[in-house]
């Protein structure tokens, strides 16, 4: 077996374990280029089968090659689509332009997942994260369990050797589930060409410019690239080390810093 | 370079130099993203400060928020024979249980020890602890040699002291190396202050290194996950010894029952056989009862059938394990509720001390060698014959000890 | 000799992540500024040195006027002592020039369009707060050679770089082993105090509610910066 397929065979495993220890599980679907990735090892798991609910986290201000493809897609594999959204957030008029990016994100993005999970009452929701996309991302389990709030106490979780994960769930706790824990941006990039997943456009470069992380359009911005096909793209991550946050991030963290050092009498 | 991958460990006691061997390591192969060595040198003239090498690994940890894609706890270099993963375990003797996790995914470890305070507290323990997961390939490294003077008959004194303690264990060194992390002194350079030492840099002692050998050809142990019946039904689960075929004459065990392979299923392939590590699926020749936990093998080479087992563990939780308290044993997907028989010796898994024989308790961080009892019959093998179905863990609500099978019948 | 080093946003967090002995000294804590509607530097040594909360007054000044503020030793517990040094103290002997070049190197950050230009204003910005910083330790260390009854040094490095650094652990860690180096120099009756903390907005610093102190003398629990007027006149010249 290769690289790839070593990868492939252990999301594998960890999806069907999940699978089986929960009942009530979800996967989180952004339809990004990691959930994207996922969804496939999860059809690969259940021969072609969605057998639980796709929940999209909807906050209205995503790309319309969003929207797209998700329903498309959905529509394509047998996916059982559950949208969350913030209603009460929205119909305030909550967003990007509105107070600070971070509290928009905080309440059309952490609070709308919040709400969806206490309606459905999921257990268990399988992301796409990846070990080498965050600094504190370093630390995280396989499974690891988020209370109701969603906190995570990474300074004291359990130890997981040998695919031996937990499994038992309590309260009102739900167990995040991270099949690509293992898996590098490089190597997502290089299974999506070798399997030929269908991706969102706006990954692709078009007229000197392309996405490198999607979410909500007024929160992205485009990087320079000429990347047009998964080729160039595998191309151009082995050679570039340019952050992959640093498209959408940093402006957020921006802007809010801006405002709280006016507020201290900065500037 | 050919494509392996070699995952190794570095341990051993807190501030023996494990950061800054890994910041020098990504350094000297060049794995580190351009200008953040001159970034930190600059932020430590401008305090007009001596650069240390370990913040590197800090500078990286923290670089990481800002997207460049470098972790702390799985660190990527290579040399010109391969990749390597390194995977960081921390001294500190709180983190022991993560310790333990990143240990057991590694195929090799590096050892190491400062010559001024030689063989410590955690030394000893990591060092045990790689033991008990099997870990045969260990590289030691003796560090801040640059402190001594670069002194021959110190290095040879704690050296000695640490192939007594290794000696103990059951675990033989492949190297032991003089280095200077801090320095860069045999790491990836051999420098002439130590022609005294006519051995192999670190890098060249790991290109030596082996990587994990295919499970192919022990014999077949392909453990159910799951039973799905979408649209027929298909038992899946993963290889994780031998190759199982299309018309393989297989048993199932514990119950025994004998059948054939009618077809090997993955997704959208069309393929007549899988290999060890592969996720997949079969369908039998009869409809047999076969069920999550279930080891499905060649006749001939058996693993055991039993409710009695001989194993060490490592207890790594704050509430010690009292004689009579049910347990969860978890092997492979086999989950059944156990207790403990017999606690035929509790050890201090730093000093080696034997706390106690035949004892009632296991406290947090100490090694016992027990006999368990499950409620049902588990199929099991020696830890050292395969490995996959010779480890396990015992668990409350979460896993509370890990064990290696030494006797699977009693 | 009784000496007071203060840090602008020396955060008690990472007093206790790095383990900063020097700072932390027998007794340590946070202190409460919860009186306080905004944690302004300004505002919080003013109070600190006249011992009663000078937010209104300081405010009324404006966001601007505020940072010329230059308050009489008579209104201060300064003038309990004799022969007092105190350096670049916001509010008292404020070194403007260069803070207000660094509040405007601040502001030319995030009005930066580019990547690149946003990079090296970076750059420029804490070069120009480390080499204040140096100058200051500098002219604290002399102090304490000096003649003086009470010499108060004022270290803004940990504010001004942590507000565009505070996630950069490296930098972070390597400016509070500096002043935690400074803080073991010191051989006299030593006060450890801040005006606030800081806390993390990505890679940027943003003022955190409650400052630190430290002390050898007693556990002063959870004071308020208003406090310390009064407890410093109080303590027992020795020597």
């Amino acid at each position: 077996m290769d690289h790839l397929d070593k990868l492939e065979n252990q999301s594998i495993y960890i999806i069907r374990e999940a699978y089986k220890q929960f009942k009530d599980i979800a996967i989180l679907w952004s339809i990004g280029k990691d959930s994207t990735t996922l969804m496939w090892l999860v059809r690969k798991a259940f021969y072609g089968k969605v057998p639980f609910p796709a929940l999209h986290i909807d906050t209205s201000y995503k790309f319309n090659e969003i929207y797209e493809f998700r329903d498309e897609w959905a529509k394509k594999w047998g996916i059982k689509l559950v949208v969350g959204k913030n209603d009460q957030s929205l119909s305030s008029g909550m967003g990007p332009d509105q107070q600070d990016k971070l509290s928009c994100c905080g309440q059309l993005k952490t609070d709308a997942l919040k709400q969806t999970i206490d309606k459905y009452r999921y257990k268990a929701l399988l992301l796409g994260i990846r070990r080498d996309e965050h600094g504190i991302r370093a630390k995280e389990r396989v499974f690891s369990p988020r209370n109701k709030q969603f906190q995570w106490d990474y300074k004291d979780q359990p130890p997981e050797l040998w695919d031996q994960f937990k499994n038992k769930q309590q309260g009102e706790q739900h167990i995040r589930v991270h099949p690509l824990l293992h898996w590098t941006e490089l190597d997502i990039w290089m299974y999506i060409h070798r399997e030929n997943i269908p991706i969102v456009s706006l990954y692709f470069a078009r007229d000197g410019k392309r996405y490198r992380s999607i979410g909500c359009e007024p929160c992205c911005a485009p990087v320079d690239s000429n990347a047009d096909t998964v080729d160039k793209m595998v191309e151009e991550l082995k050679t570039t080390k340019v952050s992959e946050r640093s498209g959408r991030a940093q402006d957020k963290e921006r802007a809010y810093m801006m405002q709280k050092l006016r507020a201290l009498g900065y500037m | 370079m050919n494509n392996e991958n070699l995952k190794f460990v570095i341990v051993g006691h807190v501030d023996h130099g494990k950061s800054t061997l890994i910041g020098r390591l990504l350094y000297d192969t060049g794995s580190l993203p351009e200008g953040k060595i001159e970034e930190i040198k600059q932020i430590c003239e401008s305090l007009g400060r001596e650069i240390e090498f370990g913040y590197v690994m800090d500078h990286l940890e923290e670089e990481r928020d800002q997207g460049i894609t470098i972790d702390t706890a799985q660190t990527f270099f290579n040399t010109e024979k391969r990749n390597y993963v390194i995977i960081d375990a921390p001294g500190h003797v709180e983190f022991v249980k993560n310790m333990i996790s990143g240990a057991s995914q590694a195929e090799a470890a590096v050892l190491i020890v400062d010559v001024e305070e030689g063989v410590r507290e955690q030394t000893k323990r990591h060092a045990y602890i790689l033991g008990m997961l099997g870990l045969s390939q260990v590289i030691v490294v003796v560090n801040k040699m640059d402190l001594i003077n670069y002194d021959q008959k110190r290095f040879e004194s704690v050296k000695k002291d640490i192939l007594k303690f290794l000696l103990d264990i059951s675990i033989k060194p492949s190297y032991v190396i003089p280095i200077s992390a801090k320095k860069g002194d045999f790491i990836a350079n051999k420098i002439s202050k130590m022609n005294w030492y006519d051995g192999p840099t670190l890098l060249e002692a790991l290109d030596i290194f082996k990587t994990k050998e295919s499970a192919n050809y022990k014999p077949l142990r392909f453990v159910v996950q799951d039973i799905y019946n979408f649209d027929k039904r298909i038992i899946v689960g993963r290889v994780e010894s031998g190759v199982i075929k299309k018309g393989d004459k297989i048993k199932i065990l514990p119950s025994g029952e004998e059948t054939r392979v009618k077809s090997i299923e993955e997704y959208l392939k069309n393929v007549t056989e899988a290999e060890a590590g592969k996720s997949i699926g079969i369908t039998t020749e009869d409809k047999l009862f076969i069920d999550r936990g279930n080891v499905v093998i060649h006749n001939g080479d058996m693993p055991a059938v039993t409710d009695r087992i001989m194993a060490n563990v490592f207890w790594m939780d704050r509430t010690p394990f009292k004689i009579g308290e049910r347990l969860m044993f978890r092997c492979s997907t086999q989950e059944v509720s156990c207790e403990v028989e017999k606690i035929n010796r509790v050890i201090n898994s730093s000093t080696l001390e034997l706390i106690a024989e035949d004892a009632t308790e296991i406290k947090n961080r100490e090694v016992a060698n027990i006999v368990i009892r499950t409620d049902k019959p588990v199929v099991v093998e020696n830890f050292n014959k395969i490995e996959e179905l010779g480890r396990f863990v015992l668990g409350r609500e979460d896993t509370c000890a890990g064990g290696i099978i030494t006797e699977p019948e009693q | 000799m009784i000496v007071v080093l203060a840090i602008d946003a020396l955060e008690y967090t990472l007093v206790e992540e790095f383990n900063c002995k020097n700072l932390k000294q027998r007794f340590y804590g946070k202190t409460n500024i919860k009186e306080f509607s905004e944690p302004k530097t300004m505002v919080l040594w003013s109070s600190f040195m006249t011992g009663k909360n000078m937010e209104k007054e300081i405010v009324a000044r404006g966001d601007k006027e505020m940072w010329n503020t230059e308050l009489d030793m008579e209104d201060t517990f300064f003038r309990s002592f004799k022969n007092p040094k105190i350096i670049d103290l916001p509010g008292f002997s404020y070194i403007k020039e260069q803070h207000e070049q660094e509040r405007r190197m601040l502001k030319y950050y995030f009005d930066a369009q580019s990547e690149e230009e946003k990079k090296n204003i970076r750059t420029e910005y804490n070069n120009l707060a480390f080499l204040h910083h140096r100058r200051i330790k500098q002219e604290f260390s002399t102090a304490l050679q000096g003649d003086y009854d009470f010499v108060l040094g004022y270290f803004s490095v940990a504010d001004v770089i942590g507000h565009l650094n505070f996630g950069n652990g490296s930098m972070m860690k390597l400016i509070y082993r500096d002043l935690d180096e400074i803080a073991g120099t010191i051989n006299h009756t030593l006060i450890v105090l801040s005006d606030h903390g800081m806390e993390r907005v990505g890679i940027f610093g943003d003022h955190s509610n409650y400052g630190f102190w430290s002390t050898d003398l007693k556990d002063l629990g959870n004071p308020k910066i208003t406090d310390f007027a009064d407890m410093i006149k109080e303590i027992p010249e020795v020597n």
